[in-house]
This record gives C-alpha cells, sequence and structure tokens, in this order.
C-alpha cells in the first residue's frame, strides 16, 4: 500500500500544494476559492480529494503535498470515521507538522461538543493542530482559508529563518482540557 | 275616570303606532343583526373565538366539524399572528379542563402562541386544573413547559406568587419536579422560603440524588436564607435548567419578528446618569435584553418604588431602601442606574439570578446555533456583547457567567468571529490560581495565536495586557487593606492568597514571553507586535514601583535582542524606557532591603539577568562593544570579517545604529553643510558630540534619554569634556 509521503518528490519554485480532504465535500470547494483568492508571496495548488488514498492513475503528475487538512464535519459521525480511516494512509513523516484538522458546526450543542473531543484526542496522539471554522458566511471562511495559508507557508518551507514545520506544529499541537472545566467552575 | 279613558285611550292609540314602530324597529334590529352576523362570519377567526369559549363540557368531541374547524382557524392565526390574551384565556381553560378531549389538550397547547403578554388569570386557572389531577402526565408537562417558555410574556407574576404554596406541592411528582423547581425559581421570594419547604426539598434531593435543578433551587433558597438552608453548594452556579422551549421557540421567535413594533410595552428606563443609549433587542426570544417591567402589581400591599420609575440618581439616592428589582433580570444591563444600585445593595439573589439569565442566553446565542444555519447575525449578538462589556466596565469587575462562557468558547473559537469584543471580554477575567490558568485559558489561546495573522497577534497581547493591569489594580487595591487572605471578588468565595497571586502573575508574564518571542520571531519582528510586546513590559517593569507587588521580570531574550537592534527608532525608545524603569525599581528594592524594611525577597537571578541585559545595552550602544566574548551574542571574527564592513564594532552605536541613523545623517548635514563625503566618525569629537546628544534628545526620545543619563553619567549638565570612555554603573 503506497502511503503518501511529504518527501518522495522535489518541491517546485516558489509554490506550495494544499490537499483538502473532506468527506462531504461542500465546504472543500469554498475553501480552496478563498485560499487562492488571498494575496501572497507565493502560488499555491489546492487539491480537493474525498478520502485517501489517493487515485494511483495521478501519482506521477501529482505535484509535491506540502499540507494535508482533514475537514470534518461534527454533525455527522461519518465524517470524522471516513478521517480516522484516511489517517493510516499517510507516511509518519507527514505528522511532523504537515497534516492539520478543521472542524465545522463546533458551536452547535452538546452532541457536537462530546465528537469535538474526540477529534482532539485524535489529533493530540498525532500531534496535530486543530483549527475551527465557522463555514457559514463568507468572512468565516475567509479567516479560515488565512489560517491555512500562514500554516501552509511554513510547512512548505517558505520561512526558513522564522521556523520550521515541527516547530510549528509543536507550538500549535492540540491538547485536551476539559476535565478541569468541570473542577475549576464548579 | 275621564283621565283613566282618556290614558287607556293614549295607551290605545299610540299601541298602534307603537306596533308599527315595534314591527320598525324590529325589522331594523333584524337587518342590524343580519349585518352582524355577515360581519362574525366574515372575520372566521372571531367566531372560532367564541364558539370555543361556548364550548360546554359534556359536548360530543369525535365527529365534531364545529369544533375541528374552530381549532384549525384559531390555529393558523396563531402560528401566523399570535393570539390575543382573552383568546389564549379561553384556550387554556378549554384544554385544561379536558372539555375538548385528551388529544385536543396537546395540540391546543402545542400552538399556544401570544402576540402580546398573557394574562395571569389564565395561568392561576391553569394551575388550578392542574390540582383537580385528570390531566394525563404528558399535557402536564407539556402545560408546564408552555409556562416556563412564555414566563417573559406574563403580565404580572403577583398572584402566581400567591399560589407558591400549590405550586410547590407539585414538587414531589417526579416526572414534574424539573419543571416545577425552575418555575418556583423564577418565583421566588424571599417570603416564601419556610424551613418546611426546604425539609421537603433536601428529602426529595436525598431520593431522587443531587440533580441540578433542585440544587439549583436550594442555592436560590440558601442566598435568601442562609441560616435554614447549611447544605454547602457549588460557589459558582452553572446552567442548571435546561432549555424546555424547544416545541415553541421558532413559532414564538417568528410572531414576535412579525409584531416587532408593538410587541412588549415599552417601560424603559428614559433617562440615564451618562446617558449611555440601552440596547433593546427585539428580534429574538432569547437574545433580547427585555425592557424593565414591573416586579408587582400595583395594586399590591408593598409601597416599593419600582426600579423603572426612578428618573434620576437623586431619586434613586433617596429610595434607595425601598426598590424592587424587575422580574426580568437581564433588564438592569443596559442602564447605569439599575447597575449601581446592584453595585451599593451586594444582593447575592440578584446576582445569582442575574448570572443564570446571563449564562443562559450567552449559552443559547454562541454555542447552541441551530443546524440549519439561521442564526446569522452577528450584529445583533455585538450589540448583545457590547451591552454586557458595558455593564462589566461600569461594575468594573466581570460576571462569573461571562467568565464560564468564555472558556467553553475560547475551544470552539475561529479567532475572527466578534474578535473586538471577545478579546475585551477576555480582558475582564478575574484572577484565577495559576494552575488553572494554563489550561482553561492558555492552551486555546496558544492554538489560535500561532495559527492566526499578526494583528490577531497583536490583538491578543494588548487584551493579556490589559488583563495584567486590572489584575495589579484590584491587588493594589485591596493590598492596601492589609491582610494576605484575600478574596477574589464579591461575589466568588474563592480566597487566594499573596503568593498565589504572585504565582498567578508570574505565569501570565511568562505566557505572554513565550508568545512574543515566538511571535516576533514567525512574523519577522513585525514594527506592530514589537511595540505591543514593549508596551506589556512597559507594564511588568513598574510592577513594583506603581502597584506595590515585589516582583521583577526581565524581557526574555526574544524580545530584548529584537527591541535592541529594531530598526524603527520607536521601539528603541521604549526599550530605553523599559530599562530605565527596571532600574528604578531594582534599586528601590535594595535601598527597602538594606534599610530592612521589607519582608520579600528579590532573587540574585533577577538583578543577574537586568546586569547582563543593562551590560549588552550599554556596551553595544555606547562603548561601541557589541560582541563580546562569553556574552549572549558571540559571532566569529572571521564571519563578522567576511561581511566586509569597515569598523563593524560601531554598527549599533548611537551614530550608527539603523534606527538613529537618519539623525546622525541630518545632524552631520546641519553642522558641515559643505562637505560631500559624510564622516560620521567626526560627530564623536569634542563640542560636537554633546550637540549631537541634545539634538538626539530634543528629537523626543525620551526613554532612551533618561536610559543613557542614569546609565553612564552622561547628561546635559555634564561639562563638555570627552566622555568617550563613560562608566557603566550596574546594579549589584
Amino acid at each position: 500500500m503506497a502511503l503518501l509521503s511529504p518527501y518522495s518528490k522535489v518541491p517546485e519554485l516558489n509554490t506550495a500544494t494544499v490537499l483538502l480532504v473532506e468527506n462531504e465535500e461542500e465546504l472543500q470547494n469554498k475553501l480552496a476559492n478563498a485560499i487562492v483568492q488571498h494575496e501572497k508571496d507565493f502560488n499555491v495548488n489546492v487539491r480537493l480529494a474525498k478520502k485517501l488514498p489517493l487515485p494511483v492513475e495521478n501519482k506521477e503528475a501529482r505535484p509535491r503535498i506540502d499540507l494535508i487538512v482533514f475537514i470534518v464535519s461534527l454533525l455527522s459521525e461519518r465524517s470524522l470515521q471516513s478521517a480516522e480511516s484516511s489517517l493510516s494512509h499517510l507516511h509518519s513523516d507527514c505528522f511532523l507538522g504537515k497534516v492539520c484538522f478543521l472542524v465545522t458546526d463546533a458551536r452547535c450543542g452538546s452532541h457536537t461538543q462530546e465528537r469535538l473531543v474526540s477529534v482532539r484526542k485524535l489529533a493530540a496522539s498525532h500531534h496535530c493542530p486543530v483549527i475551527c471554522a465557522e463555514h457559514r458566511t463568507a468572512d468565516g471562511v475567509s479567516a479560515a482559508a488565512l489560517r491555512l495559508l500562514n500554516i501552509l507557508q511554513v510547512s512548505a518551507g517558505m520561512t526558513p529563518m522564522s521556523t520550521t514545520a515541527l516547530y510549528l506544529s509543536t507550538l500549535t499541537r492540540c491538547s485536551l482540557t476539559s476535565d478541569l472545566q468541570e473542577d475549576y467552575l464548579q | 275616570m275621564a283621565g283613566l279613558s282618556n290614558l287607556t285611550g293614549l295607551v290605545s292609540e299610540p299601541s298602534g303606532e307603537a306596533e308599527s314602530s315595534v314591527s320598525s324597529v324590529s325589522n331594523r334590529s333584524l337587518r342590524l343583526a343580519e349585518k352582524e352576523k355577515k360581519k362574525g362570519e366574515a372575520d372566521p377567526f372571531t367566531a372560532a373565538a367564541k364558539y370555543l369559549s361556548q364550548f360546554k363540557a359534556g359536548t360530543t368531541v369525535r365527529g365534531n366539524d364545529e369544533l375541528e374547524r374552530s381549532i384549525l382557524v384559531v390555529e393558523t392565526v396563531a402560528v401566523s399572528k399570535g393570539l390575543p390574551p382573552e383568546v389564549i384565556t379561553v384556550l387554556l381553560d378549554l384544554a385544561l379542563s379536558l372539555n375538548a378531549g385528551s388529544p385536543n389538550c396537546s395540540r391546543i397547547l402545542k400552538f399556544l402562541i401570544p402576540a402580546t403578554v398573557v394574562p395571569q388569570e389564565a395561568i392561576v386557572k391553569g394551575v388550578s386544573w392542574l390540582c383537580v389531577g385528570k390531566m394525563p402526565m404528558n399535557a402536564q408537562v407539556l402545560f408546564l413547559r408552555w409556562v416556563l417558555t412564555v414566563f417573559d410574556l406574563i403580565d404580572c407574576k403577583d398572584d402566581l406568587r400567591s399560589i407558591y404554596g400549590f405550586i410547590f406541592s407539585f414538587v414531589t411528582e417526579e416526572t414534574l419536579c424539573p419543571f416545577i423547581c425552575h418555575l418556583l425559581y423564577l418565583l421566588t421570594t424571599r417570603e416564601h422560603v419556610h424551613p418546611y419547604r426546604v425539609r421537603k426539598l433536601l428529602d426529595i434531593q436525598a431520593k431522587m440524588g443531587r440533580q441540578p435543578f433542585l440544587t439549583q433551587l436550594l442555592a436560590l433558597y440558601k442566598v435568601f436564607r442562609p441560616d435554614l438552608v447549611t447544605l454547602s453548594l457549588p460557589s459558582r452556579a452553572r446552567t442548571g435548567f435546561k432549555n424546555h422551549n424547544s416545541t415553541w421557540k421558532v413559532a414564538l421567535s417568528a410572531v414576535q419578528r412579525k409584531n416587532k413594533g408593538a410587541v412588549l410595552v415599552d417601560q424603559s428606563l428614559s433617562v440615564d446618569v451618562k446617558e449611555k443609549p440601552s440596547s433593546r433587542k427585539r428580534k429574538r426570544h432569547h437574545l433580547a435584553v427585555p425592557p424593565l417591567s414591573s416586579a408587582f402589581d400595583s395594586n399590591s400591599s408593598k409601597k416599593g418604588l419600582r426600579l423603572q420609575e426612578l428618573r434620576s440618581f437623586k431619586e434613586l439616592l433617596e429610595n434607595i431602601h425601598n426598590i424592587e428589582l424587575p422580574a426580568q433580570m437581564g433588564s438592569m444591563l443596559g442602564s447605569t442606574l439599575a447597575l449601581h444600585y446592584l453595585d451599593c445593595v451586594q444582593d447575592e439573589s440578584a446576582f445569582l439570578r442575574l448570572n443564570f439569565w446571563l449564562g443562559h442566553s450567552l449559552q443559547e446565542e454562541f454555542l447552541l446555533c441551530p443546524v440549519d444555519g439561521s442564526s446569522d447575525n452577528t450584529s445583533e449578538a455585538c450589540r448583545f456583547l457590547n451591552t454586557i462589556l458595558f455593564s462589566q466596565q461600569f461594575l468594573q469587575e466581570g460576571f462569573s457567567s461571562t467568565e464560564s462562557f468564555l472558556y467553553k468558547f475560547l475551544s470552539v473559537w475561529d479567532g475572527s468571529l466578534l474578535r473586538p469584543q471577545i478579546l475585551d471580554l477576555l480582558s475582564d477575567i478575574p484572577l484565577m490560581p495559576s494552575f488553572y490558568m494554563n489550561k482553561l485559558l492558555f492552551e486555546p489561546l496558544k492554538q489560535l495565536y500561532f495559527t492566526s495573522t499578526v494583528f490577531f497577534k497583536c490583538s491578543v497581547i494588548e487584551c493579556l495586557n490589559s488583563m495584567l493591569v486590572k489584575w495589579l489594580t484590584w491587588h493594589s487595591v485591596s493590598a492596601s487593606e492589609g491582610s494576605l487572605d484575600i478574596s477574589l471578588n464579591s461575589n466568588s468565595t474563592m480566597t487566594m492568597t499573596l503568593s498565589g497571586f504572585m504565582d498567578s502573575v508570574m505565569e501570565l508574564v511568562r505566557f505572554v514571553g513565550l508568545l512574543a518571542s515566538e511571535g516576533l520571531r514567525l512574523e519577522n519582528c513585525h514594527v506592530l507586535l514589537l511595540n505591543q510586546t514593549l508596551a506589556f513590559y512597559e507594564t511588568v517593569c513598574d510592577m513594583f514601583l506603581k502597584y506595590s507587588l515585589p516582583l521583577i521580570i526581565m524581557p526574555p531574550a526574544g524580545v530584548f535582542y529584537p527591541a535592541l537592534f529594531a530598526i524603527d527608532s520607536i521601539s528603541l525608545d521604549r526599550l530605553g524606557y523599559i530599562m530605565y524603569r527596571y532600574r528604578m525599581n531594582l534599586t528601590l528594592a535594595k535601598q527597602q532591603k538594606q534599610q530592612r524594611e521589607q519582608t520579600f525577597h528579590i532573587s540574585r537571578n533577577a538583578y543577574k539577568e537586568f546586569n547582563r541585559n543593562l551590560q549588552t545595552m550599554v556596551n553595544s550602544m555606547w562603548n561601541s562593544q557589541w560582541c563580546i566574548p562569553g556574552s549572549d551574542l558571540e559571532i566569529n571574527k572571521d564571519l563578522i570579517a567576511l561581511c566586509k564592513i569597515a569598523e563593524p564594532w560601531c554598527c549599533f552605536d548611537i551614530i550608527h545604529h539603523p534606527a538613529l541613523f537618519s539623525y546622525a545623517i541630518e545632524f552631520h548635514q546641519r553642522c558641515w553643510p559643505e562637505r560631500k563625503d559624510v564622516d560620521l566618525g567626526s560627530i564623536k569629537t569634542g563640542k560636537y558630540w554633546n550637540w549631537y546628544m541634545e539634538f538626539l534628545f530634543n528629537q523626543g526620545f525620551d526613554g532612551l534619554n533618561n536610559f543613557i543619563r542614569t546609565n553612564t553619567g552622561h547628561g546635559p549638565s555634564s561639562s563638555s569634556q570627552d566622555d568617550r570612555q563613560p562608566l557603566s554603573q550596574n546594579c549589584h
């Protein structure tokens, strides 16, 4: 089984590639448009997929992927399961700062909160950041795109003087905080 | 006789006429009656309402088309426009008496949407039907849920309060208990708390376990009569009551949106002391800061003055012992008179109720968004948060419900939704033990900070600066009372010692140091971020002198060096000011220690760090030696030679520093306008040096001026001797 690896290909000049993986295929397009429309110093390629593994046919033509974003909708259980199963198709090198989770509908009540806890557990065990996004408004999508661009810039190696992807992941990695809230607020 | 006969004659004559007139009258009345009937038929709603009001017990329900039609008509009107109060009374009576059958009872309750107000007699009658005990259990539950949903719209609650005992008797029913507790919570006043009621609640708690609704009601009882309720209850009451209005919520908000001009009678406080506009939001049921309405009927025997009748601060002062709180606590948020009263009287029950309402509304609006995405109205949410901010800033302390809400919200925030309001609310958070601070506040902020833009980073540092200032101010005010055990704020029973407070402050400063140094590196020493960071350290450096907190914390290397080698002069000036203030603070601390006045201890490390930074700064700016072997900045000589700059040692002194370079050139041109080659070294000779220093500090670099003056002895009063090798005075 061919795993997706971040270092198997040579990068292109001044270009970064991000892969958006979403089971529902709703937010992907809007987010891709927002990412491409933002002003930045380097070229961005956005590739969309429903799940991993990616089709074998495109393997040669595909550029090196710098950031893999799993879009999880907290309203459906399938979304999380699909993301979880796709994780096993990634080479372990990817988890050095090149994977990130984007969740939507985090503010919709208690059952989404429970799913959010599961997503956080998953992300914490893989040392990945979790970003919450407001996908219903244009401003929210634009803000999410900007955050992804910030992470992409680092993981594509565009800022060698500042930091590396691995170091940024130590600063942004997810942690679990839920239990203490109950204690303190009693 | 004649008169009689005349009379009869008289009588007989007009009878003929009377008959005709009667007949004409009767014809006319017939015509009118027909017209009325036609009008009634033309308005099906009134006809239906009339029919339903006259529906007698015992009339057949099954197959009764007239009944079915009437209910349908009323239902359509209810869902579209809402029902007037009289119709609500009629319908409630009909439903709960089970005259129309029990399936119709639930059906009617489900569409009972009021247009304006709900008369309290209807509710009282409803409770009496509840007491009869014939209703099926789900109908009873539905009725209670309905009462809770429309509670805000009940015009007056006096009668309900007088039947408190009857309502209380239902507490023993297990299914009804949560709803009854919620209703009692909304109706309880001090007179209602009696020992037998407390005992009953405790018995039920023993049977059912520690249910949140029971705990909440007991907490309220405890606030009114702490002598009667002796068990320990959690000091921060969470939202113990569930939301029961799901059946009616959508329809109710739709109706209110439609009727928004005419819905609630405006009894708002029209004159505030400070003329701040009070916001009235009516579109959404749960976001509406309701207008102040009276808590008691005007016929009641109590002679209290209602809060909304006050027109000026003077009136408030005159009547302060005699004020009644409004029924809806949330309405106090927008008006300064109400907040003044709340602050002075320090009524715990008022705070409890206000926090409950606030927590509930915040949760409804931000954490329980409907799934279909119909809640995107950020301008209203913005105004609501602005009202809360205004109240918090007026009272100069935060509400505990805002605090718990913020911790939950931070973990689901995307960093851009309502950013200014959320960060302002965050800065109002009161002090907390350092252990919790990390998990609840710092972790979510860190995850947001490092993936966001530089402007978000600046906003976060500004917010944390403001939080630190508030904590320090609170400490300097409460510590003047001389005790070591300080309670956090008036509403919390948590206490904290001085060392605990210092721990928390140290955690906060350490965290901001981390954010700042990593952030500056990520953003390539962005000038705005650097300035916000230096503003934070301007607060930190004066903690001892300004706020009498014996804590000296130096900025980390990741902040100090970017500031020292900054390209803009403002940062450099601010750094000079900060180092100057550190020196003042350390000198005073040392003096007090020598005179044995103080009991605290500043660690040697603090002095060492300061000395090291001071030496670096003075060496690089004054002595032209920024690369000293053994210091933090040590670069191999050969590497430096590779850059091919003549005199690399002078690169960061006062003349050649990138930030001050332009001033040196300007000075040079003024002194030697005829020279073509710029030789900045010539500024260093003789009187030109003093003139240059004067010129530089007239540009407004006060911080740098103070720094140079105190650390190198060079000042405006010194002689014109060559000061090229000044002695730098360290703190030992």
